[in-house]
């Protein structure tokens, strides 16, 4: 008995020398104030965790390529109908982005939008043995959209009140869907194609009409001040860029140096004169002199404006260690390669290298296959205890099934341009990767070793521009093209140049993060604006040209992008929008602190409704006719836009703006694969490998952000 | 600071003819700390639930300043400034830190129906409750998920305390938490109880109880095994009691004889 005691005191001295050394521990950590586990993030980590980045980067890469690849995929006339493919899709990967936040899923969204567009036109058609209710469209429009709130209202509540997964009451709704569109249109009209929406001329279809179907064309608006005010656009906010790119990287300076700013100025003056320059003088000589001139000016500015206010540092003198030289090396070497690849490649050469794979593709398939037997053989042979032995054997043979099958999907999918763009920029990309992993380790070295990097980088860059233009069998291409990856080409030598010179900042600072935050915002907004400005409008010389393109920017654009934009303000900006991401990603806890659960997913519910009831209608507008099957089986094509958007299936993450950007990428691919002379039917293929690669960069950034440690 | 806010008397639960809880006696004052401690099934739960609302006693009397009271809802509890911090902490771990904060509760501003959360008060506001809880939150946009326990504990009380509660109860806050973070989650309740909050800490570890509570009630097997201020008991005796005096003698005798043979 007097051991017990004993013993729980020493405990409780133990303790109590515990809870000292944790409060005095405590104290430390609390005056200190910042955790010094926490590494410096700069705002490029940042935004790297944001769920939408990926998709607006792999819609740029995939546009590229097709872009590469196709002569009908250029700016004006693919951006238009581009957008045009991607608006139904889009509306409803947006409202269903919304839904799958808030954890839940719609199947029935895709026949609901076949159903609100044949309901309206059900209930406009003239009275006749066969038709329709006679209805004026004021009336059948918003009759459709209640019947659509009412059946949003529905799912919603029945997935609330039963607590069964909505998976399978809105399977459910589905079939509901399907059969009554199926049974009604031939009940009443007896034709599974039920149209015309038109017969409501006099009834406000000459009211309706532009509104969900008008058509915008872009050859008519003149603006002869457009490729000023684009140029202008490009000026102003490429600088707003390069200052938040400083802020984000360079210390500021203690004092100011005014001689920087004159330098600046300077810089800024000779841009503008030079490109007043080439604007009217046009020739090989002038152009090449104006481009040398630019680049000086570029210097001069961007380097001035760090000389005003950052801070200088050493350069050092170690300009290569052996491992930087080697990755350097590998970088440009894979650069040269794929060029010269890509140059030696000529029609015919293309056309016998591709009888060459078709030829080899079932000894490869075979060869894939038992390159995954010897493996296994070999794990097998290895003693390794059994368990592991049946994993390799399994992996091994997956492994090899899944190479042959590429090989096979890539000789059916390819074509000789594919093949060109896909060797080109596997070898191009794959060089920039380690070029970039050079620099950053030659950074470790010394700031002049990166900024030598850099230099190769941007000389290859530049080879790769000229490459391109002399090169490239897509008209469009070859111009823009040449002028975007000389532009990089510069801008990396430039980058390289000033970062030599001015102090990394490794420390937090808010005031250097905000900055920078609203100055890259605003910049992108305004080479938006000076892009759309070039999109849009035309000017005399180009109609005199004859090169314009008849773009037509439809009404269904205008409601996607609407839709999109408010959504992304809903959930960003707003108490409901908070409510989303609470009760998606925990709704014990969102409901524990009083957030209305129940009500929140019937909302949700509710606006998929009303985005099937839109979506219904443009497509009643546009097409006159609807078929019973519309839209029935497109609900996973909009959950695949909303996944590669970056929203999570299991929910509480996600963006309304990334599922836009998702349902672009499905519209490019729709339209970019028969552009580009392959086969349509492996579209899905496509389609599957990119929501299996969102798939895996999602799962690695919820990974990240979920990170927690106690 | 000695006015009671919550007054406990005789206090009783039953699910049927099992006991969960009897004669239950202590009480809650303004700016001190009141421990809870129990071993599991000491019917420390059901006793949070009494006071957070979910459950209703049965027996004895619940006085919340000064007045006999029985919450039907949690809602009421909250309306009343009574505050339930669970062990889940209510959180969302995907969801910013300030967006956490607010939750169900967000500043708006604009006019109905283009209304919009006020993202800078709320983000500012939080930082200012954290930082008066002594937490320097560097970036209230960042996960909570990405947060240590002790801070996340930290953001649940300092969310509490800001929506106007006047009593915190804490259940098991320390229990998942390392020796390290269990010391800041305690430096977070002295904190609280210096803003002159009433708040109750639910706990099995004595060590963690002591240096910070003013009250003691011992829970075990439903009973009441004494409530004691501060100045009554030593933490060798509130372990003693906790651990079920008598049962761990017994227990440690018996290991001691199979040790010796």
């Amino acid at each position: 008995m007097t051991d017990s005691v004993a013993e729980t005191e020493i405990a409780v001295v133990v303790d109590e020398a515990d809870a000292a050394a944790i409060a005095a521990e405590t104290e430390a950590t609390a005056v200190a104030g910042a955790d010094e586990r926490l590494a410096y993030q700069g705002v490029f980590q940042r935004l790297l965790i944001r769920p939408e980045v990926g998709a607006i980067i792999g819609a740029v890469a995939i546009w590229a390529f097709f872009w590469a690849v196709a002569n009908t995929f250029g700016v004006a006339t693919g951006f238009g109908s581009i957008l045009d493919g991607a608006a139904p899709l889009g509306i409803m990967a947006v409202a269903v982005s919304l839904l799958m936040i808030g954890g839940e899923f719609d199947l029935s969204a895709g026949a609901a939008t076949g159903t609100f567009g044949i309901i309206t036109i059900l209930l406009v058609k003239d009275v006749g043995e066969l038709g329709g209710a006679g209805l004026s469209l004021h009336i059948a429009i918003p009759l459709s959209l209640v019947v659509a709130l009412g059946m949003g209202y529905a799912n919603g509540t029945v997935v609330e009140k039963t607590g069964l997964p909505s998976f399978i009451v809105t399977l459910a709704t589905f079939f509901v869907y399907r059969g009554f569109k199926l049974g009604f249109s031939k009940l009443i009209i007896d034709n599974i194609s039920v149209g015309r929406i038109d017969e409501g001329q006099g009834r406000g279809y000459d009211f309706w009409r532009p509104i969900f179907d008008g058509v915008w064309a872009r050859n008519d608006p003149l603006l002869e001040s457009r490729d000023a005010l684009w140029l202008l656009g490009w000026l102003i906010g490429g600088s707003l860029i390069a200052i938040a790119i400083y802020e984000m990287n360079f210390r500021r300076a203690q004092k100011q140096n005014p001689i920087g700013a004159f330098v600046m100025l300077a810089g800024i003056v000779g841009a503008a004169a030079t490109i007043w320059y080439m604007h009217n003088f046009d020739g090989r000589t002038e152009n090449t002199l104006a481009s040398a001139l630019l680049l000086v000016a570029a210097l001069a500015g961007f380097g001035g404006l760090a000389l005003w206010r950052y801070e200088r540092q050493k350069i050092g003198s170690t300009l290569f260690t052996n491992e930087t030289l080697t990755w350097t090396l590998a970088g440009v070497a894979s650069i040269a390669i794929g060029i010269l690849i890509a140059g030696a490649l000529d029609m015919e050469a293309q056309q016998s290298v591709l009888a060459l794979v078709d030829a080899l593709a079932w000894p490869l398939v075979l060869a894939g296959g038992a390159l995954g037997v010897f493996m296994a053989y070999r794990s097998v042979a290895g003693f390794e205890d059994q368990q592991t032995a049946i994993r390799s054997v399994v992996t091994m043979v997956a492994l090899g099934a899944a190479s042959a099958f590429g090989v096979y999907g890539f000789m059916f999918m390819t074509t000789e341009q594919g093949l060109r763009a896909i060797l080109l920029g596997a070898f191009v990309i794959g060089g920039l990767i380690v070029l970039a992993i050079a620099a950053y380790k030659a950074g470790r070295v010394s700031p002049a070793a990166r900024f030598l990097v850099l230099t190769a980088t941007s000389l290859m860059g530049l080879w790769l521009a000229w490459f391109v233009q002399g090169q490239s069998r897509s008209v469009k291409f070859r111009t823009e093209a040449f002028s975007v990856i000389l532009l990089a080409a510069a801008m990396v030598f430039v980058w390289g140049a000033v970062s030599m010179f001015f102090a990394t900042r490794h420390e937090d600072d808010p005031v250097a993060a905000r900055l920078s935050g609203q100055a890259a915002k605003l910049g992108v907004a305004i080479v938006g604006v000076g892009m759309l400005t070039r999109l849009l409008f035309t000017t005399e010389a180009e109609q005199a040209l004859g090169r314009t393109n008849p773009v037509n920017f439809r009404m269904s654009v205008l409601w996607f992008i609407g839709f999109a934009v408010f959504a992304t303000w809903l959930l960003g900006s707003t108490k409901f929008g908070s409510w989303i991401f609470a009760v998606g990603g925990n709704k014990q806890a969102a409901r524990q602190i009083g957030v209305p659960a129940a009500r929140t997913k019937t909302q949700l519910f509710m606006i998929v409704g009303v985005a099937a009831w839109l979506v219904g209608l443009l497509l009643a507008f546009r097409l006159n006719t609807l078929q019973s099957g519309t839209g029935n089986g497109l609900e996973f094509e909009y959950i695949i836009a909303a996944v590669v958007g970056g929203t999570l299936l299991t929910g509480g993450y996600g963006s309304a703006f990334g599922a836009a950007i998702g349902a672009i990428i499905m519209s490019m691919s729709k339209l970019g694969i028969p552009a580009s002379q392959w086969n349509s039917d492996w579209r899905f293929a496509f389609l599957g490998t990119i929501l299996l690669l969102a798939v895996i960069a999602n799962n690695f950034i919820k990974t990240k952000a979920e990170a927690a440690g106690p | 600071m000695t006015e009671s806010l919550i007054e406990l008397d005789d206090i009783g639960k039953f699910y049927g003819n099992i006991i969960a809880l009897q004669g239950v006696t202590t009480s809650v004052n303004a700016g001190e700390v009141t421990c809870v401690l129990g071993d599991n099934g000491a019917g420390k739960s059901t006793f949070i639930k009494i006071l957070a609302g979910v459950h209703q006693h049965d027996a004895g009397d619940f006085r919340f300043e000064g007045e006999s009271v029985k919450f039907s809802s949690p809602r009421e509890a909250l309306d009343k400034g009574i505050a339930a911090v669970y062990q889940d902490l209510a959180m969302v771990p995907l969801m910013s830190v300030w967006r956490n904060f607010f939750l169900g509760a967000e500043p708006s501003k604009g006019v109905w129906p283009l209304r919009w959360v006020d993202k800078k008060k709320a983000s500012e506001t939080a930082k200012a409750e954290m930082a008066k809880m002594g937490i320097d939150i560097r970036d209230t946009e960042q996960p909570v998920g990405t947060l240590s326990g002790g801070e996340r504990q930290s953001v649940a009380i300092a969310r509490a305390v800001h929506f106007g509660a006047k009593v915190l109860i804490l259940d098991e806050p320390t229990s998942a938490l390392g020796v390290r973070q269990s010391g800041v989650v305690l430096k977070y309740i002295l904190a609280a109880a210096e803003r002159g909050l009433g708040v109750i800490f639910i706990t099995h570890n004595p060590a963690h109880a002591y240096p910070v509570g003013d009250r003691f009630l011992i829970l075990n097997r439903g009973k009441s095994l004494g409530n004691f201020a501060k100045s009554e008991i030593t933490q060798a005796e509130l372990t003693q009691k906790m651990s079920g005096g008598a049962e761990l003698e017994q227990l440690q005798h018996e290991l001691a004889q199979a040790t010796n043979k």
